[in-house]
């Protein structure tokens, strides 16, 4: 029961021997950043999530919350990065209560590695993971096959580049909250206009020591789709139907009503 | 061609009203280009108000369907109660994920109204259980490009019931109508707070 | 052998890496052809792609080819410029040596089907539109398979969103699948001529949508319009994510 299963395995095997590729899975083609800045750490992501040159999703959620002050962005496989995350958070949380502590980042940042390390980089996750913890903020990466990185400032996915364009051009020390937030967004609009893999809305989340980490579902939304120029409303008839069946949903309350109802027979004390 | 996921066809497409939802899916099943039946249901339902839709390879459309109804029974007796549409979602995204090494060849979606608020939900999965939460429209099948390029265009927000039919139905008919591998009969469900309403679909037969 | 570190499924076929030129590349962009009653029209976006790169996002691909016909051919970029020049240069030839004679529109099609046909074995990795008036002065859109095959149509989508926008157009253009209300399905909707300004309405609409859900699409819509009065550009912007 638990764990994960491989009973399908031999037969896709056996079926995919004789065709082609295996079906493709969403992946979040993503741009994601990362900054620290005086007293704190923000991160940020676009909202695209694309299977091939389809967007499957113009407004998805790659900021994935590990613990109430411990933020990750995700990019490559949809799937893997919600799902990794999703047990890496729980696992935090018990954590955190076995040793009555709050949970520290690279706490969270060990688990995932060794996580993805145990799966050879199977598990198609790229992790931007920041926080903070009683030691201060933080800001570090994992790669799918579990190496890490710490860094001031850090991007992943397919519109790091652009990303780390702006980062590497703008970015200076001791950058205050606002500052940093504004470079993190235009770093990920650089992603959005530029890389074909990312799109739609700028995601923000800022951790600030001694605070509640506060997220910004999109931050910006400067892609808002213009009004079409008329409507496609059809008149009603006009597709052809063969049968019709409709089923009522009714509620059926029951009331007992009973008649003659016996007194309580009397008992002498 | 001979990737699994296309060689039985099929699709299937959900979309949000005003108070309602609807889903529908062709009834095509074949090998390839060779249609073997015009039957193939691909909307089950999981309660009164929601559905699961299933495209992709027919058996694990078919192992799914019997595994999720399981599921949905145990459910039922443990929790005495029906399951939500959100939590049917969880369900399915849980069950596809505990096979990433290995998966079933499905794009599920799901809809439905909350039984007591009766809140419209959608949500489309890929094979390995990525969920899509939409606020319009799901699509999934052989005909997705289609369907998207079709629900992109006609999709507008809060339409009543008899107009999200139209809807969803000329998306349907003219995605399948350009797609090879789907089309031969389509069905549409159309749910509302006290009534579901299926309607079979004339549609070409080539 | 190598073994190629790459998907689980494929872990055990060990297979040797073969590296081989590959003469073709994928610049995206989607192009659409309308034929009205006395216009036609062409309309193409204005994206340059390779792989996950803009490479340009004004770049026309929709050409005034000479005599009233408008041309585009979408796919492998080069091979498209390529295949405009050729068939304008011919175009000049054409002219020079017939006496300035106007070349129809039936004729340049025939003359790009043996353009296309010509390299059978070495095609132009392209999916070819014309349009203009025929001789009759109805619109005419004319569409091409890579190697040469084509139709006269009163509609067509080519390139990347073709998939997107093609059953759309069947349906706003030529009514597939819409019966008279009342009718029970038996009478279908009448088939008419749509104006100018609803062929414009709904190719915009078909590229607004192919752009938000095609990452290829975007960036700017150029509309060619032909008439007997001549040929008339628009462009309109399109999102540029």
């Amino acid at each position: 029961m638990a764990g994960l299963s491989f009973d399908n395995y031999q037969r896709n095997q056996y079926i995919c021997a004789k065709g082609h590729a295996q079906p493709k899975a969403t992946s979040t083609g993503t741009t994601i950043v990362g900054c620290k800045f005086n007293g704190g750490v923000v991160i940020a992501a676009d909202t695209r999530a694309t299977a091939g040159n389809i967007v499957a999703d113009k407004n998805c959620e790659k900021l994935h919350r590990l613990a109430p002050r411990i933020w990750c962005a995700g990019a490559g496989t949809a799937a893997d990065t919600e799902m990794v995350t999703q047990l890496i958070a729980l696992n935090l949380e018990l954590h955190g209560m076995w040793n009555d502590r709050q949970p520290r980042v690279i706490t969270a940042l060990t688990m995932l590695k060794q996580h993805l390390f145990k799966y050879q980089g199977h598990l198609g996750a790229y992790l931007i993971c920041a926080g903070v913890d009683p030691t201060g903020a933080h800001l570090m990466s994992v790669q799918a096959h579990g190496s890490t990185d710490i860094g001031e400032y850090q991007s992943l996915g397919s519109g790091s580049l652009a990303a780390m364009a702006v980062l590497e051009t703008k970015w200076k020390p001791n950058m205050t909250r606002d500052e940093a937030v504004l470079l993190c967004a235009e770093a990920i609009e650089s992603g959005i206009w530029n890389d074909l893999g990312s799109g739609s809305n700028v995601d923000v989340c800022v951790m600030e020591v001694g605070k509640d980490a506060e997220l910004l579902r999109n931050y910006l939304t400067p892609n808002v789709r213009a009004p079409k120029e008329r409507s496609y409303k059809f008149p009603r008839g006009t597709t052809a139907i063969l049968r019709e069946s409709i089923r009522e949903i009714v509620d059926v309350e029951e009331t007992v009503i009973e008649f003659n109802k016996p007194e309580a027979m009397e008992v002498d004390a | 061609m001979s990737d699994p996921s296309s060689i039985n066809g099929g699709c299937a497409v959900a979309m949000v009203g005003k108070d309602c939802i609807a889903i529908a899916c062709d009834l095509r099943l074949g090998n390839q280009s060779l249609s073997l039946a015009n039957n193939f249901e691909k909307v089950f339902p999981f309660g009164d108000k929601t559905f699961l839709g299933l495209t992709g390879l027919a058996s694990d459309v078919l192992t799914l369907k019997e595994d999720f109804r399981l599921k949905h029974n145990l459910y039922k007796l443990r929790e005495e109660r029906e399951i939500e549409p959100e939590t049917l979602a969880n369900l399915v995204s849980s069950s596809l994920y505990e096979r990433r090494f290995g998966p079933y060849f499905v794009g599920p979606i799901v809809a439905g109204l909350h039984s007591k608020t009766n809140k419209p939900f959608i949500c489309g999965f890929d094979l390995i259980g990525c969920i899509d939460f939409a606020k319009d429209f799901i699509v999934s099948g052989t005909a997705s490009d289609q369907l998207y390029g079709m629900c992109e265009s006609l999709y507008e927000p809060d339409l009543e019931p008899e107009d999200l039919f139209e809807t969803i139905s000329q998306a349907l008919l003219n995605a399948v109508d350009r797609d090879a591998l789907s089309g031969w009969g389509a069905v549409v469900y159309i749910v509302t707070k006290d009534k579901v309403v299926k309607r079979v679909l004339r549609t070409r037969q080539d | 052998m190598t073994t190629i570190a790459s998907e689980y499924g494929n872990e055990n076929n060990s297979v040797p890496i073969e590296h081989r030129f590959n003469p073709y590349s994928d610049n995206g962009g989607t192009v659409l052809g309308i034929a009205g009653e006395d216009f036609a029209i062409l309309a193409g976006d204005t994206r340059i792609v390779s792989g996950y790169n803009i490479d340009s996002r004004y770049e026309p691909k929709v050409f005034d080819v000479g005599d009233n016909i408008v041309m585009t051919a979408n796919g492998f970029a080069a091979d498209g410029a390529a295949l405009i020049d050729r068939f304008k240069s011919a175009f000049k030839w054409y002219k020079f040596d017939n006496n300035n004679k106007k070349l129809t529109i039936q004729s340049a099609a025939r003359y790009i089907q043996h353009l296309l046909y010509g390299k059978r074995f070495f095609p132009f990795y392209v999916s070819t539109l014309i349009a203009g008036l025929d001789e009759e002065g109805k619109g005419a859109v004319y569409s091409y398979d890579p190697v040469g095959s084509y139709e006269r149509e009163q509609c067509r989508a080519g390139g990347a969103a073709a998939s997107l926008i093609m059953p759309f157009l069947d349906n706003q253009v030529n009514f597939k699948n819409q019966f008279e209300p009342g009718s029970d399905g038996r009478v279908k909707k009448p088939l008419r001529y749509l104006s100018l300004e609803e062929v414009l309405a709904l190719v915009r609409d078909a590229f607004t949508s192919a752009t938000e859900r095609h990452i290829q699409v975007g960036d700017g819509l150029e509309v060619l319009i032909v008439t007997k009065d001549g040929i008339k550009k628009v462009y309109y912007p399109l999102k540029r994510d």
